[in-house]
Order: C-alpha cells, then structure tokens, then sequence
C-alpha cells in the first residue's frame, strides 16, 4: 500500500466518483464489468473502496480536531436563548438549561442537542418541518416545543419549555398517592396523549422520565414524536431506533410495545400499549413483563410472547409497593382486582388491533372506574386498521376515511346506548368537529407535499358533498350550525387562503365563506353573544378580507377590514378569552391593519396595530404577534412622516425576528420580512447569524410568496398580478441568494424574467425586467459568464430607456435606475476596468445628489448615498487615489457621526445594512402582501 | 511611474484585492494574503474573548465572526462568503495545528483556546505530529483537486456541515459528500502509507 502519485490520483479519481455514487450494493457488479475493460484501474479502485470501508469503521476525521467547547456553550445562543448551564446528559444528547435571550420573558427552556450530526441538507429540513409540526401541540400537560433548528455542524438542538418536575412515579412514590390518586394523575397524561393524537402526532417513547410532575401536581409530558423526528431516514419505524435512542447501550426497552420491538408498524396504539405499561407500573409497582428479565434477549421474549399477568395477582409478590399506595397489601389486591385488571389488561393487548381503539377510550374507561360506573368491555368493532397513522403519504390519501373512522371508534366505545337517535347526531356532530380540526392539522402537513393540490381538492370535493347535506340537517340547533360554519371556513381555507397554498379558486372560496357567514348569522341573530360564534364571525371577515386583497378589490377589503376589527372587538369584549384565542383576533387585527396600509389608510392602520398590541400585550402566548404587529405600525407611521417612531419600532421588530419560531403562519414572516427589507436589516442579519438555519428562513418565507405567485401563474396564463408577484419575490430571492448560491440564484432570476415577460408590456414591466436584468448580472459574473454579464446590463440600459426612466439628471435612491447603473459600475469593477467602475460612481453619485436627497432626515436616502461613497473610495483606494478616498470616507464619518446623534442606535442599523436595499418602489408593493 | 510604486508599498491592499490576485495566481499576494488572514484571525478572537470575558472561541464562530468584520469593514465589493473562505479556512487550519502544538505552552492572559462546536463532554486529544502530516498531504491535494482539500479544510477544521459547504460553493450537498469521501481516501493512504509495515 503506497501513496497515490499524482497521475494515478488523476486516473482513478472520475472512476471513484462514479462509484461513489453507485448504491454499495451493486459496486461489485460496476467493478466487474470495469475489471473487463482495465484489470489494473479495477482493481486499484477496489483496493480505494476497501480503504473507505475500513477508514469508516474507524471514524477517520469524523471528529474535529479540537477539543468540545462543551462547557464553552455556556453562552451560546441557539435560537431565541442563551444557554446556561448543562443539566444533563440524556439518552439522545446533552441538555442544557436557557433563557431568552433578550430577557423579554422569565421563560426558562430547556435546550436538547441531538447527538446525531445531520447529514443531509434533506433530512435538515425533514427535522425542521416536523419540529414545527410538533411545535403546534399545545396542551396544559405537554411540554411546550418551542423551536427547534439546527446548530453548527448539523447537530440538531431542540427547544423545549422547561420543566421542573419529577418523574411520574417517583412523584407517585413520594407522595404516597393511593390508586385512585394516582389514577386521576394518570387521567392527565392520557388527555395530553390524545391531544397529540387528534393532531396525527405519535409519542413512541412513552415512560416515566419523560412523564414529570411538577410541586403543583401539573402534569407534562415530554419529547412529543421526538423519537421520529431524529429516527434515522433508514430505519423509521424499525425496533433500532427505540434501542439505540437510548444511548446506545445494552438499555432494556421497557416500555416498548411488542410492533416496536420486532420491528412492525409504530401507531397510536403503540402509545395506548406505552400507556398500559406505564399504568400497570404506577399501579403495581412493577413491569408486566416480570422482574425475572435480565437480558434484553429475555425483555423482548417477554414482551413480545408473554402475556401480560393481572396486576391484582403481581400484587401478591410485591413488597412495599402497598405502602407507597397508602394501603395494605390485600386492600390493594382488592382494589386492582376486577375493572382495573380489565383495563389494563385491554391496554396491554399483543396484537395493537385489540387494544383501546383510543386513548380517549382508554380514558373513559379509567374515569368509568373512578366514578363507579360500569366499564366498557365491548370488543372493538371498528377494527384499528382504519385508524392507522402511517407514513405521510398513505396518510394523506386515506384522510377522510381515516378522519371519520377514528371519530366513529373513538364514540362508540363510549357511548352508553341511551337515546339512538342522539346518538346518531351525537356521533354527525362530532364527525364535523373532527372533520374541522383534522382540516388544520393536515392541511398543513399535506402543504408541502407533492400533489398536494390534487389531494386539497379531493378533499374539498368530499367535504362540500358532506357538509351540504348535513347543513340541510341543522335544523336550529345551534352548535351544529356552528360546526357546519366552521367547517365552510376551512373549506374555503383550502380553496383559497392567500396566505397559503391554495387552488386559487377565490371565487369559490368567497361562496364558501358565504356560506359560513350564513350559518353564523342564524346562530347570532338569536343569540348575539355566542362565543364560538362571534369567534367564527370574526375568523370570516377577517378571510373575506384577505380575499379581497388577494383580488385588488380595494374598497371591500377596507370594509371588511371595518367589520374585522368590529367582530374582533365584540368578541374580545366577552371577556375571559382564552390565549390561542387572544392569539387569532391579535391576528385578524394585525393584518386588518396591514390591509389599511395598503390601502394607504395609514391613521386607520396605526389604529389598528394600537388595538392589535392592545390585545396581544397581556397574553404571553400571542406574543409572537409583536413582529408582525410593529411591522404594520412601522409602516403606518414611516408613511405620516413619524421617522423617528417607525425606526423605533423597526429595532424592536428586528430584535423579535429571531423569536419567529418556525410557525405555520407564512404571511405574518413575509410581512416582517418585507418590512424589514426596507432597512436591509434582515438581509444584514441573514450574514450575521452562524447558523444557516436563520438564513433559510428568510428565503423560506420568500420561497412560500414565490410558491403562491407561480400556482396563480401557472393557472391563469393571463394574470399580471401573479406574474408581478413572481418577479418582485423573485427579485428578493435572487439578491438574497446570489452571495452564497450565485447558480440557483440565476435560475431564479432568469425565471422571474420569464414570467414578467409573459405579462403585457407596461412601464411597470419593463422597470421590474430592468432590476432583474441588472440583479442578475452579478452572479452571471460570478459563475464566469462574463460576456452575458454585460449583456445583462445593457439590455437593462435599454429597458430603462423605453420607459424614459434612464438617462435622465437625476436619479432616485435605491431605485431601478440606481440598481442598474450600480450593476453596470459594479460590473467594470469586478472585470479590473477601475477607472470606468470610478467614471460610472462618479455620474451615479453626481444625479443622486442632483435628486436632492434628504441626508439630514431621510434614513434611506442616507443608506444609499453612504454605500454609493464607500464603495466609490473603495475604488480610489484601488487605482492610488487615497486623497479623494479619504475626502469621501470623511464625509461618511460626518453622516454616521450625525445619524448616531440623531437616533442612538442608528449606527447600529447603518452598519448592520450592509446587503441590498429592496428599492422603495418594491417595498410599497411588498408590504402589500 | 513613480506614482503607482508609491500605491503599492505604502497602500495597505484590501483583503478582497489579495484574493482578486492570488485567483488569478499571484503567489506572492497568495503569501500576504495568508499573513494578513492569520493575523485577522488572531486578533479577532482576541477581540471577541476580551469582550465576552471568554478564553475560548471555537473555530467556526470564529471565522464566520472574521468574514463579517472584514465584509463589513470593506463593504460592498468584499468577496462573497464563498470565495472568502476557500482562503481563510486554509488559514484556520494553519492556526489550528500551530493551536495544538502549543496547547500545553499557552499561558494564560495571552492566548486563547480554540474549541469545536460539539457539545459532547468527551476530551480529544489530537495529534500535532499527525495534523502537520495530515497538512502536507492536503497541501499535495491541493495541487491535484483544489476542491477537495478546500472542502477537508472547511469541513473537518473549521466545523462547517456539508449544507453550509454546498452552499458556499455553489454545489449540490451530495457533491460535496462525495468529494469528503474521495479527499479522506486519498489523505488515509497518504497518512497510512508512512507508516512501517
């Protein structure tokens, strides 16, 4: 074995990359047939490929030379917090003790690092998605999700609201709580375990440590569908990732149910099996499966083969497990004895179709026990195949089916058969229910898949059919009538919510909400104070307004923004709202106020923002409203000439940006994001933050707005909007991304080209045509088309001509004449023509001022001019002409110097605006969204 | 003449015209380039340590803090992240290896402590004899696939995933998976074959 020499490294190097890039599985059959042509290159490459073997096996590189700064994290930031200290080292990763950054609340979080470096670029943004997935479970008894993102080398970190509690059987033990104590403690946890449930979120890893009480008695539960999210691509539902999320040792799966263990399908029944064990441990003292176990060998026999013995009988053995319960050994015996066996002895079930068909089941059955009643022993009837969660996919195609069947067997395990016919309408009634919520949580999930349009309308077909017959069925009962409302608002959700995707069926989505809204009305003309129902009256206007934005029909967005924020106040005059709830109407509010911005209603839109903070102030849940709510007032009061408050207010909201957890609420991110824009501000912060993570979120949001315009585009060959909406998004991305990715920015250009060339030619178009041409001439250069570079420029020229923009005395700040003048200076600079990059700088810097920009007043104005010098003395400096680069550099220092007064920390925002400044035009027509 | 003679020995030249020269194959500017990059690099994590009363910094915070000072100092026309850290992560991995030879020399007050991002609690002990072989290989590397030591340097010294690598020059994160896998086979035989039978 010898070094490669050059020439041999030369030769075999395009044969490994092939090979490397075959499956390990069909290599030797590639290596055979190369053998055939060169014996001497086959087998040199399969002496390289037996060294990659061994060199992975021994971790060569894997690990950093330097020594963890694991200690050193203390500090850190990972997302919104700053670490604190290490409290443990769990089985996945250590955990860390933090606190918000910026101090705004007492929330402690604990932070989890996932020691699992991801490796793809796929799987990061399979963890983010499912992180925000998991981030929307909110319940009493769950441990909050507050973020979760990746940290530098690919570490995955997880957020999550700390919790100062004991596990639940320890909490139990110390407590000396008795059975039914411990039962009604147990009520708890199966209430959050539905909870996920009903949002299609498996737990897995179901077991006491992850089960904590706190000193109050509150129960929360940890690490929600975290067993998934860091399973490996591989192996997503196979019995390894159970063993070896726990630390990779010789741990026992205790609690796992036997599909887990010999490898089969993980469901909801896999928790309710969890939660029996877990039952059958509280209750007793002891694990089903027996003490006699030592080896996992002899666990994983026991779990899967033996079944489980009653817990009255194991009773029998124990030995101060009775006094830990507050009672005798036979009292207790007695106690299990009968329901309690029953119960868990459903739960504990081998085949996951016998089981609870629910964990709602489950609990009623524990809370029949508790009440006295008679438990249900029925057999399950709706056999559990139809209520499967499985992979994504197959989800998604059995929706309906899987929807209603899940609401049936949930029901009928329950219901006593008193009434038939309630029954019925009871069972119709909670079908609808269901049908709504389930509306939310996939119509999410299914969000970024593809096909996703088909499945949206297939789901919209099958729900209008069914609500139009049950809506004939309401017959003055109220809460039907509610129901049926809501639903018709999801519906149109689906067909079409700007602020997602959508089918662009606008019209039809106003008929639905018409719809909706005459459900309402019947509902609130008898009974003006209806909760639910001024909730969803509000949900209505609020949408109806979004829709007319959508539709450029200006005056019924103003009056339906009127009637938002009428509803919205009638509803929070009710009083006693809870937060989620506080959450929505913040939001009605806030983008109430957003449209009278863009409408140029600007007293009404401070107004409203003033109402929108008002609202979401008190409430710690809704504060992630805040961004987007100073994004509306900073607007609002930039454009009645308020400067000094909207920068006030543009700091905050910069600060808030990194709080955005990755929500599901795509327009509020692209409003601050526009916002923002103005100031450069978040493009600057893109290049300041370590992680990619941050950056990609911007781009995310821009890549959603992108989404919306090329679904309109694509639909309605004719349609300018979409194709203006297209280009100006476009435009964004292309100058976000041309830095780091100058190839995808190009495609992304030349594709917002495309589009705005389609629409018919305005002014409007060929200024936007003009930006895109001058944007793209920088990474046009940078992947080494110069030639085309160039060309861009003057085509741009050419288009700022035929709109009589450009050549002309004066030029406007950060406008499409600047940008492409800019570009073309730029340009000469990159390609060592100094002394035409100074000439072109000159001209640039001599129409601006002829423009008379405000330095004094005008932040934006003096952003531009500030960039327009430096990059200017730059130049000097370059060709010797230090006395005239220094005369610039000097007059910058006096600008900064003044502007520092002005506003204290506007140096700070100065030196952070180093990126593109979105034109001002672009901006207005942004804010718009 | 005399005029331009004057420029370039009193001009201190940008960071981004060094890289501008040393693409098109200027070594001597390659060579200041690197001088003045290492020195960045130093007194950076200087600065950042004094001001959070720290006396370690890891590798990647530190190169990323590096590129924006000097991106902000320079301003618009500074190289793009990509083109900047092909040369500072060569730079860091010089400062790493002369970092753990003198690790057991530091005294206190005057140097710093670099770390790597993992949050494992594990202690490494690396070898400096073997780094300092393991450069020569690279340096060899270079002079045959650029890409490949560039991507080791980024990787393995400066902590970068591959997301952040694929982003920064502009390939597909596979291609820059496969490239790890090349450039470790090639660097394994190279440090394994100077060993004895």
């Amino acid at each position: 074995m010898s070094t490669l020499t050059p020439n041999q490294w030369q030769e075999v190097s395009p044969y490994l990359d092939e090979v490397l890039e075959i499956v390990p599985e069909q290599r030797s059959a590639w290596l055979l047939s190369l053998a055939e042509k060169d014996a001497r290159l086959a087998s040199m490459v399969r002496e390289l490929l037996d060294e990659q073997q061994q060199l992975k096996q021994e971790g060569f590189l894997e690990r950093s030379p330097l020594p963890a700064g694991g200690a050193r994290l203390v500090g850190q930031k990972v997302g919104a917090y700053t670490l604190v200290s290490q409290i443990g080292q769990g089985g996945m990763g250590s955990v860390w003790l933090a606190e918000r950054s910026d101090g705004r609340f007492e929330r402690q979080a604990a932070v989890k690092f996932v020691s699992i470096a991801l490796t793809s670029r796929e799987t990061e943004e399979r963890f983010k998605r499912e992180g925000s997935i998991l981030g929307r479970l909110t319940h009493p008894h769950i441990a909050e999700l507050l973020d979760a993102g990746i940290f530098a080398d690919g570490i995955p970190y997880l957020i999550l609201e700390y919790v100062d509690g004991v596990a639940i059987d320890k909490y139990c033990d110390q407590n000396k709580l008795d059975v039914d104590a411990r039962s009604k403690l147990f009520l708890d946890v199966l209430s959050a375990v539905a909870e996920a449930h009903a949002n299609l979120i498996v737990h897995r890893d179901i077991k006491p440590s992850n089960v904590l009480v706190r000193n109050d008695g509150q129960v929360k539960l940890l690490d929600f569908g975290i067993a998934k999210l860091i399973a490996h691509e591989a192996d997503a539902s196979s019995a390894p990732t159970v063993l070896t999320m726990e630390g990779g040792g010789a741990l026992t799966p205790r609690f796992a149910a036997p599909e887990q263990v010999t490898g089969g399908t993980v469901t909801t029944a896999t928790d309710v099996y969890a939660l029996g064990v877990l039952l059958f441990f509280l209750l007793t003292g002891q694990h089903p499966a027996g003490e006699n176990t030592h080896s996992p060998a002899d666990l994983v026999k026991a779990i899967v083969e033996v079944e489980a013995p009653r817990a009255s009988e194991i009773v029998s053995a124990a030995s101060d497990s009775a006094e830990k319960r507050s009672t005798t050994r036979e009292k207790l015996r007695r106690q299990l004895k009968g329901d309690l066996d029953t119960i868990l002895g459903k739960a504990l079930k081998k085949n996951p179709q016998e089981r609870y068909a629910s964990v709602t089941a489950f609990a009623d059955d524990l809370r029949r026990y508790l009440n006295h009643e008679a438990i249900s022993v029925r057999p399950d009837t709706f056999a559990y195949r139809t209520a499967k969660f499985l992979q994504r996919n197959r989800m998604v195609v059995a929706f309906t089916t899987i929807a209603l069947a899940l609401v049936i067997g949930s029901l009928s395990t329950g219901l006593l058969i008193a009434n038939r016919e309630r029954k019925i309408a009871e069972r119709r009634f909670a079908q609808v229910r269901q049908l709504a919520n389930k509306f939310i949580a996939l119509d999410n999930d299914i969000r970024g898949l593809p096909g996703s349009t088909k499945v949206r309308m297939q789901m919209v077909s099958d729900s209008q059919q069914y609500l139009t017959s049950l809506g004939s069925d309401v017959h003055g009962d109220k809460d039907l009538a509610l129901e049926v409302a809501y639903a018709y608002v999801r519906v149109a959700h689906a067909q079409g919510d700007p602020t997602s995707p959508n089918l662009g069926q606008f019209t039809e989505a106003e008929a639905s909400l018409g719809k909706a809204e005459n459900f309402v009305d019947s509902v609130l003309t008898v009974d003006p104070n209806n909760r639910r129902g001024l909730f969803i009256a509000a949900t209505i206007a609020h949408d109806r307004m979004s829709l007319a934005d959508e539709q450029n029909r200006r005056e019924e967005m103003v009056s339906w923004a009127e009637k938002t924020s009428g509803r919205v106040d009638r509803f929070m005059k009710l009083g006693n709202i809870d937060p989620k709830d506080v959450y929505s109407m913040g939001y009605f509010e806030t983008n109430a106020a957003y449209a009278y911005d863009n409408s140029r209603h600007f007293e009404e839109a401070r107004r409203a923002s003033q109402r929108a903070l008002d609202i979401a102030q008190p409430v710690a849940y809704a504060h992630q409203l805040d961004g987007p709510i100073l994004g509306a007032l900073t607007i609002a009061r930039w454009q009645t000439g308020d400067l000094d408050g909207a920068l006030q207010t543009a700091q905050q909201a910069v600060k808030l940006h990194e709080t955005q957890a990755a929500s599901g609420h795509a327009s509020l991110r692209i409003n601050l994001a526009d916002m923002l824009c103005i100031d450069g501000v978040i493009l600057g912060k893109q290049d300041a933050e370590p992680s990619l993570v941050r950056s990609s979120d911007a781009l995310t949001t821009f890549d959603r707005g992108l989404d919306i315009g090329e679904e309109l585009a694509k639909m309605d060959p004719t349609d300018y909007l979409s194709r203006r909406t297209v280009a100006m998004i476009g435009l964004e991305i292309g100058n976000i991304l041309r830095h780091n990715d100058p190839q995808k920015a190009l495609a992304v250009y030349d594709h917002a080209l495309a589009r705005i060339r389609e629409a018919k030619t305005n002014t409007s178009t060929q200024l936007y045509a003009a930006d895109l041409l001058a944007g793209s001439s920088y990474p046009s250069r940078w992947v080494g088309r110069d030639k085309e570079a160039r060309q861009r420029i003057e085509e741009a020229f050419q288009l700022l001509r035929d709109a009589h923009e450009f050549p002309s005395d004066k030029v406007e700040p950060m406008g499409r004449a600047y940008n492409v003048v800019r570009a073309s200076a730029d340009n000469y600079a990159e390609t060592g023509q100094t002394d035409k990059a100074i000439v072109a700088y000159q001209e640039l810097l001599d129409k601006l001022m002829a423009g008379k920009p405000d330095l004094q007043n005008d932040l934006r104005d003096t952003i531009c001019i500030s960039r327009t010098w430096t990059a200017l003395a730059n130049l000097l400096r370059r060709s010797g002409r230090t006395e005239e680069a220094e005369r610039l550099e000097a007059q910058r220092t006096d600008l900064w110097n003044h502007w520092n007064g002005k506003l204290p920390n506007a140096q700070f925002l100065l030196r952070q605006s180093l990126s593109q400044i979105a034109p001002r035009t672009a901006v207005r027509d942004l804010a718009k969204r | 003449m005399r005029r331009v003679l004057d420029a370039m020995q009193t001009a201190d030249p940008s960071i981004s015209t060094l890289i501008d020269l040393a693409e098109q194959g200027d070594e001597v500017s390659a060579g200041k380039l690197f001088t003045q990059l290492y020195a960045e690099l130093h007194r950076l994590a200087k600065r950042q340590l004094a001001r959070q009363g720290e006396i370690s910094i890891s590798a990647t915070t530190l190169i990323h803090e590096t590129y924006l000072d000097m991106a902000e100092q320079e301003g618009q026309s500074f190289p793009d992240r990509g083109r900047f850290m092909a040369y500072a992560a060569r730079v860091m991995r010089g400062l790493i290896i002369d970092h753990v030879r003198n690790r057991l020399a530091i005294k206190r007050g005057g140097a710093f402590e670099l770390t790597s991002l993992t949050t494992d609690v594990g202690e490494v002990t690396s070898d400096d004899q073997e780094l300092t072989r393991m450069s020569h290989a690279l340096d060899e590397l270079a002079r045959v696939d650029s890409s490949l030591s560039q991507i080791v340097d980024l990787k393995f010294f400066c902590g970068f995933s591959f997301g952040e690598i694929a982003n920064m020059k502009g390939l597909s994160e596979r291609t820059v998976q496969r490239k790890w896998e090349k450039a470790r086979i090639y660097l394994h035989r190279s440090l394994r074959a100077d060993l004895p039978l």
